[in-house]
């Protein structure tokens, strides 16, 4: 009997609140980082890093994913739901819509441009590997599941910045624990693999199984890839459906 | 007669706390129903009960004459606009961008911002950001966005919170003109002399338990309102208006009259002039609301 807008009018209605709010700007910025990041730190020294080009950049992309994501994650959610908390509308909008339908668009207004970012990263890597001549083959496999392991981890935090966004009246905690995880995400790839498994923020290095060989007499780092770990990725995707239901549980509890 | 907002024991409690304690509200359709009560008594939970927002401990409440559920909350609220504690808006759009988004919401067509916008006197402030309005414009913002749609019930949770005189004074005169347009409002204050400016009738709220409800001329009946007679001879008036069996009383050198009732006051009047006694002033003395608390509770509150 709800005569609640569809869902497709709301998410146009998420999409005109942002009107002056310039996102693009810090998107562009954000693909800025990674463009540089593609182009400057991926490029080859000497011929051995032309035969490994492309793994190259499937190791040390989720790296940069790592300390960049949350970050970026955190601003984004941040930027959307900090209109809601300041202008107080929350105790209007639920008299207009469904709450759980309020929730939904503003997740996936935030998840359009993180998702636009990963799929520029691949496309970056792909121009890297053109520019440079990369003498490896790209595997338009591992592509996909840098892709689709990245989207993950993202969806996973932004479930939690989101909730922390809106519930928060002050911004700076869901920005700090955006910056915190970056850190924290980038430090577990030094601890041992069981109590690394523990950090949500360092998920975007745990699925690909790349193995690197330093020798430290020629000075050659050589890349194996052993796989992708689609049970973890398994897992993780119940662990994502989970944490996303229980962050919008946790936000529509909250009477406004 | 007809009630657009009936609840019966509708009672809200924190914990151990109650907050709203078994209200039972009649609202009657096409009135301004103030709903009276100092800071914390339970007004806007109330209000928030109605719209869904706060979900009711137990008891039952109907709007339009439909009990209000979680399913078809929103199919009943699509006639309604509200207006609660402060205004709702987006700081970084323009005052149309802001009634633009209500009225994808409400399912209005766009046109309608126009009339609400001359309703509450904005035109000229439209294209201004949000974030540069005073308060009083923010309010009158809300309440045109409150207003898309023709809504039939109007929630107004404390409007004239925050305005400056001439602002209440605006906000008051458009509440009053409501009706005209077949809009019932139920709004809430602290202030007795604001609901009494502009209600047709009087729900007192105190703790969470409803201690008055019924038009507000009975409150003033009940309340003690009294008529104070000024005359050229009050001993003499007194001595005549007594004799007349009138409801009259000598206070500190003053003839009052303790009744509200316009046809006991003519009948006053019409005597005085009969007996060439020249009334010099006619004056309500009204209760505070602190008074009107202690006649209905026996307890003094602070407001």
């Amino acid at each position: 009997m709800s005569t609640s807008p569809s869902f497709f009018t709301q998410f146009i209605i998420e999409q005109k609140k942002q009107r002056h709010k310039s996102h693009f700007i810090f998107v562009l910025f954000f693909i800025g980082v990674q463009f540089l990041w593609a182009f400057y730190a991926q490029r080859p020294t000497d011929y051995n890093d032309l035969t490994q080009g492309y793994l190259s950049c499937f190791h040390f992309f989720p790296v940069i994913n790592t300390i960049l994501y949350p970050v970026f994650i955190a601003v984004m959610a941040s930027r959307l739901c900090d209109m809601e908390v300041k202008g107080d509308t929350l105790k209007l909008l639920y008299t207009l819509q469904k709450k759980s339908s309020f929730y939904d668009c503003k997740y996936l207004s935030s998840l359009l441009p993180i998702f636009f970012t990963i799929l520029t990263e691949a496309f970056l890597i792909v121009l890297t590997g053109q520019y440079y001549h990369f003498k490896d083959t790209l595997s338009t496999a591992m592509l996909f599941e840098l892709i689709l392991s990245t989207l993950l981890v993202s969806c996973a935090l932004l479930s939690i910045q989101q909730v922390l966004s809106l519930l928060s009246q002050n911004q700076i905690l869901p920005l700090l624990v955006g910056l915190l995880g970056s850190f924290l995400g980038l430090f577990s790839l030094f601890f041992p693999t069981d109590f690394a498994r523990l950090v949500l923020f360092g998920y975007f290095c745990a699925f690909f199984k790349l193995e690197n060989d330093w020798d430290e007499k020629t000075r050659i780092i050589t890349y194996y890839y052993r796989g992708f770990d689609w049970k973890l990725l398994l897992v993780f995707l119940l662990f994502t459906i989970a944490l996303y239901f229980f962050c919008r549980w946790l936000t529509l509890k909250k009477e406004v | 007669m007809k009630y657009i907002i009936t609840t019966k024991a509708l009672t809200k409690k924190y914990n151990d706390k109650t907050v709203v304690d078994r209200l039972d509200l009649k609202i009657p359709e096409g009135s301004i129903y103030g709903f009276l009560g100092p800071n914390g008594a339970g007004k806007s939970t109330t209000m928030k009960m109605l719209l869904g927002l706060v979900k009711p401990s137990f008891g039952y409440m109907s709007i339009f004459e439909k009990e209000v559920t979680e399913k078809n909350r929103l199919a009943i609220l699509k006639d309604t606009g509200s207006l609660i504690e402060s205004p709702a808006y987006y700081s970084h759009l323009s005052g149309k961008e802001n009634l633009q988004i209500i009225c994808k919401l409400k399912n209005v067509p766009e046109r309608d911002i126009n009339r609400v916008l001359s309703l509450v006197r904005m035109e000229n402030q439209q294209n201004k950001k949000v974030g540069q309005y005073s308060l009083g414009m923010k309010q009158r913002l809300a309440l045109a966005a409150a207003l898309l749609g023709s809504p039939k019930l109007l929630f107004l949770d404390e409007p004239t919170n925050g305005l400056d005189p001439a602002g209440i004074l605006e906000m008051r005169e458009l509440i009053r003109s409501l009706p005209n347009h077949g809009i019932t409002v139920f709004v809430s204050s602290h202030l007795l002399s604001e609901i009494d400016q502009m209600a047709t009738d009087v729900g007192i709220i105190d703790n969470g338990k409803l201690i008055f409800q019924d038009s507000l001329l009975e409150l003033h009946e009940q309340s003690g309102t009294k008529i104070l007679l000024k005359t050229q001879n009050d001993q003499v008036a007194w001595k005549l208006l007594s004799s007349h069996h009138l409801p009259i009383r000598q206070e500190e050198n003053k003839i009052y009259l303790d009744s509200f009732k316009e046809e006991e006051i003519i009948r006053a009047v019409k005597l005085c002039v009969e007996a060439d006694i020249g009334i010099l002033r006619i004056e309500e003395e009204q209760r505070s609301l602190e008074d009107i608390f202690l006649n209905l509770t026996g307890k003094q509150v602070s407001l």
